[in-house]
């Protein structure tokens, strides 16, 4: 078996034959075509992917989702089976992890076409907020990226170690230097064994929670918003177990692909498949369950926002669309891995075939349901696909097989090292029980610390001195017109009218109103209503009564108004200062004219009438949570480079002494 | 509608410690990010003060203290009196001529909402101007701004377009330049969290024309509208004034007109309230 593996390993290494060719080609003009799709959306603005107003989300968020879920599966599958020893993964790891990383990288490019102002995403690191789900999204994506290319990276260094020292004459010039320089020192001593081991059962275990999080964080974007069906507590499990379901349905198709263009078939067994599939069917029926039990609650309550997404989904616009997900991507391929006659190679690659786009229609029904529900009048908004979307995701799911086979033109394409340890380790368990598993080896992989800084936004001021000038000078036309009425209005005084005087003091925190009445006949009015105000001029001048409320006079010809006091939804001063109070008097005659008297009161005692909402409840706790969530995230990242560093020392430190380099 | 008892007197003594807005409460970028050891509260209070500050030297008016912010000076809202609502929409348009927006971005919004009986009533709805805002908690990279005086605005200098605001927004208050804006009528000027100049790829809504409010002119929409519906209001000052040259105590008017705030349960504490009529039942349904 070994030889077997070092030269499949080396078969894409090859001169590529006139299909790889022609594939490959066909693959990178569709990935054109997307980038070029993407431009003219850059240019003309996301309307041309049949954005609106109502479908603000739609199909390039669940690319994200899609893709970045894919990318589960590999991770997920391969660290699954490290850790529980299953020793039929040898074959498959290799395979699973390059997917795992080549998808998460597509899943995160995708995030741009998405982005209003893609320019601007650096503002992520300089400028996040960390009470935003889509800033959390980022860092959870960027942590498991770099998880996943350490997954991937470390088990290369002992098979690049195996081909550089057996098998130079197939490598090729390129990646001899590659491989001399990655696996230097490799000597596949047993310290050097055991310290890859550690360092992968290590980032083994700590990519499960990783995937967890990236896929809570990505549903938690919706759930975080109060809209109906995103709104829900079940989706963060959901899509944990539906990038799990469609990852392994991705890893099942790849492997059916290099199994089928570089002549696998002695290494990648049926059996595989067939194991792969019970996985799948797990994932199916899980996924089923879920669906099944986020739908019912809000079906069965009514409430209005829920009951009408419900109602579009299931029974409206979308139906027929989520029951052909249900039947074609949950039901048949369950059916596919249940019935022993279709538990086979073709019968598995056909199950996966169908979970895979189903599962990205499932993404866009809930993405577009939703957003184009509109909260306020409870009516549905339409969302229509335009070449655009369409041909960068196409671009996109050109670019997984694409990407995966310039890698695997560069990295070996087996885990070399595991398949021939767990072959020795399985004749020696045949002949006695000792030793458990061990995998091996080293590399380099990059690091880009994320540094969080702030900056500070300037705004220029901007002002139009024309238009002051204009303005200008409408004033002054104005001032000298209400001039001419002011100077004209005292000229009308004279004893037959009534008049009105109105005095005001401030004590206890209250503030006494006095208006004296005094009739045509110069005798105290009683009985008349007078309309108490004060002025303010926060909304323009000239100044605009505000009114208190009107009290009629007694004999004397006097009203008295207090303000303060304990009374709820009454007037108090506002504010310290001066402050203008008046008292008006309409007499009943046709053609009389109110007669008004104002005071000023030194308001020395005022309240705001403005009380806080209260704070968000649980918002202490959420203060708290960022620096937890920061340290994990520290901690997670200092240990992925403490694995790098850790399997480079025991590689540069336990090496033969033959080489010596700076 | 609510209870003004508990507040501290403002004596000539200073601001009171109780008067500190909740917002520092919360998770906001601004907070954290200062006790990060960045100034970002500075940086966010002169875009938000920059019309004070160009004109604090005629003025005298020097409101950018950062603790004379804190005790807030103004809290601006608005009461739509549905009562007088005939569904016009001259506040649309007021609107979207002021702010250059196409015909189908609008700041305030009228919607013909189904009441009980069957028929429909009007219903402007501007932005809710939340206490506690979704799109401000939600935006990844703190685009969205509360000012002191509680207007929560838009940085379109910093708007990444992720759309998440769109999402969050219970109010469906947000539009989005999904693509290039028309060229704005009005002389060129800087753009600004309370004066936008939309942009491509950024998000809009409406601003309750905040470059207005502190030189005591009214907003587009409420000095716009014929019939008196929209108040323009402050909870601090307890004024409210209409287009019509209506003033009112703001706290009476509420009380005396039992006057609703939309989705009170989702506890965003919206700044607008309705005081009903035309037969709708605020409440029920959505």
């Amino acid at each position: 078996m070994n030889h077997v593996a070092r030269e499949a390993s080396l078969r894409p290494f090859g001169k590529p034959s006139r299909l790889w060719w022609v594939t490959v080609i066909a693959l990178a003009l569709v990935v054109g075509a997307g980038i070029a799709a993407w431009v003219i959306q850059l240019k003309g603005g996301m309307g041309v992917a049949g954005y609106n107003d109502h479908a603000f989300w739609a199909i390039y968020i669940a690319d994200v989702i899609t893709f970045i879920g894919v990318s589960y599966g590999g991770a997920v599958v391969s660290a699954i089976l490290r850790l529980t020893g299953a020793t039929w993964r040898a074959p498959l790891t290799r395979l699973a992890e390059g997917t795992a990383v080549v998808t998460v990288l597509i899943g995160t490019a995708l995030i741009v076409p998405h982005i209003g102002n893609p320019i601007r995403l650096y503002e992520l690191v300089t400028r996040p907020n960390l009470s935003a789900p889509v800033f959390w999204d980022f860092v959870a994506v960027m942590t498991y990226t770099f998880a996943s290319i350490v997954f991937f990276a470390l088990p290369l260094v002992p098979d690049m170690a195996v081909l550089h020292k057996g098998h130079q004459s197939g490598l090729g010039k390129r990646r001899t230097t590659l491989y001399a320089k990655a696996s230097r020192g490799w000597s596949g001593a047993p310290k050097q064994r055991a310290v890859l081991a550690g360092a992968l059962g290590l980032v083994s275990i700590m990519i499960i929670p990783l995937a967890v999080s990236v896929h809570s964080v990505l549903a938690w974007a919706f759930a975080s918003t109060g809209r109906p069906w995103w709104h829900e507590s079940i989706w963060a499990p959901q899509f944990v177990v539906a990038a799990l379901y469609s990852g392994v349905a991705l890893v099942i198709l790849v492997l059916a692909g290099f199994r089928r263009g570089y002549h696998l078939e002695s290494l990648i067994h049926p059996r595989h498949f067939v194991r792969l599939g019970f996985i799948l069917a797990t994932f199916a029926a899980t996924y089923l369950y879920l669906t099944f039990a986020d739908l019912l609650p809000g079906s069965y309550v009514g409430e209005p926002g829920p009951a009408a997404v419900f109602t579009d989904l299931m029974v409206g616009r979308l139906a027929l669309w989520f029951w052909m997900f249900a039947i074609v991507g949950g039901l048949i391929p369950l059916l596919l891995v249940a019935l022993p006659w279709t538990r086979n190679v073709t019968g598995m690659v056909i199950a996966a075939t169908l979970v895979l786009p189903m599962m990205w229609l499932k993404r866009i029904l809930l993405v577009v349901g939703p957003a184009t529900y509109d909260t306020v009048t409870g009516t549905f908004g339409t969302y229509h696909f335009t070449w655009v979307p369409i041909a960068i995701t196409l671009a996109a799911a050109a670019a997984v097989p694409l990407l995966l086979m310039l890698l695997f033109r560069v990295v070996p394409l087996l885990s070399i090292d595991e398949m021939e340890e767990i072959d020795a380790m399985q004749e020696i368990d045949e002949m006695a029980k000792t030793l458990a598993a061990h995998p091996h080896s080293e590399s380099g992989g990059s690091s880009e610390p994320v540094d969080d800084g702030g900056e500070l936004v300037g705004t220029t001021t901007g002002t139009s001195h024309k238009v002051a000038g204009a303005t200008g000078v409408l004033l002054l036309v104005a001032l000298i017109g209400m001039l001419g009425i002011g100077t004209a209005h005292p000229a009308r005084a004279a004893t037959s009218a009534p008049s009105i005087t109105v005095t005001g003091v401030e004590g206890g925190g209250k503030v006494q109103l006095t208006a004296t009445l005094t009739g045509a006949n110069g005798q105290p009015q009683a009985d008349a209503p007078v309309a108490f105000f004060f002025t303010t001029t926060q909304f323009g001048t000239p100044a605009r009564p505000v009114p208190l409320g009107s009290v009629t006079t007694d004999k004397a010809g006097v009203a008295k108004l207090i303000l303060g006091g304990d009374a709820d939804h009454k007037y108090r001063p506002t504010k310290i200062g001066p402050q203008e109070f008046g008292a008006s008097f309409t007499p009943t005659s046709a053609d009389a004219k109110p007669i008004t008297s104002t005071t000023t009161i030194n308001i020395t005692v005022a309240r705001s009438a403005y009380t806080p909402a209260p704070p968000k409840p649980l918002a202490g706790l959420g203060n708290g949570l960022v620096i937890a969530l920061f340290s994990i995230v520290a901690a997670i990242w200092l240990t992925l480079i403490a694995q790098i560093w850790r399997v480079r020392r025991v590689r540069l430190a336990v090496q033969e002494p033959a080489t010596s380099t700076a | 509608m609510q209870e003004r008892t508990t507040l501290p007197e403002v004596g000539p003594a200073g601001p009171p410690p109780g008067a500190t807005p909740n917002k520092h409460q919360v998770l906001s970028r601004r907070n954290i990010l200062a006790t990060l050891g960045v100034t970002a509260a500075g940086g966010a209070l002169s875009m938000v003060n920059y019309r004070d500050e160009a004109q604090a030297a005629v003025t005298s008016r020097t409101a950018t203290a950062i603790t004379e912010a804190k005790t807030a000076k103004h809290a601006w809202c608005m009461v739509i009196d549905l009562r007088t609502c005939d569904g016009c929409k001259l506040c649309t348009l007021s609107c979207q001529k002021r702010h250059d927006l196409r015909e189908e971005q609008t700041w305030i919004n009228v919607y013909d909402m189904p009441d009980s009986s069957g028929g429909t009533f009007p219903m402007p709805r501007p932005c809710m101007m939340c206490e506690n805002p979704p799109c401000m908690y939600i935006c990844p990279v703190g685009a969205n701004i509360r000012t002191d005086e509680g207007l929560v605005l838009v940085d379109t200098d910093a708007c990444v377009g992720s759309r998440a605001c769109m999402a969050a927004c219970p109010y469906e208050a947000r539009y989005f330049n999904w693509s290039e804006p028309p060229a704005p009528k009005r002389l060129p000027m800087a753009s600004t969290p309370q004066m936008p100049v939309a942009k491509k790829g950024t998000v809009g809504k409406c601003v309750f024309c905040a470059d207005r409010l502190p030189h005591g002119e009214l907003p587009a929409c409420v000095s716009g509208c014929a019939m008196g519906v929209l108040y323009i209001g402050d909870l601090v000052t307890d004024i409210a004034v209409n287009g019509l040259g209506t003033s009112v105590v703001l706290s009476e008017f509420l009380h005396e007109n039992d006057a609703v705030r939309l989705k009170e349960e989702l506890g965003t504490n919206p700044r607008v309230y309705y005081i009903a009529g035309h037969g709708q039942d605020l409440g029920v349904g959505e």
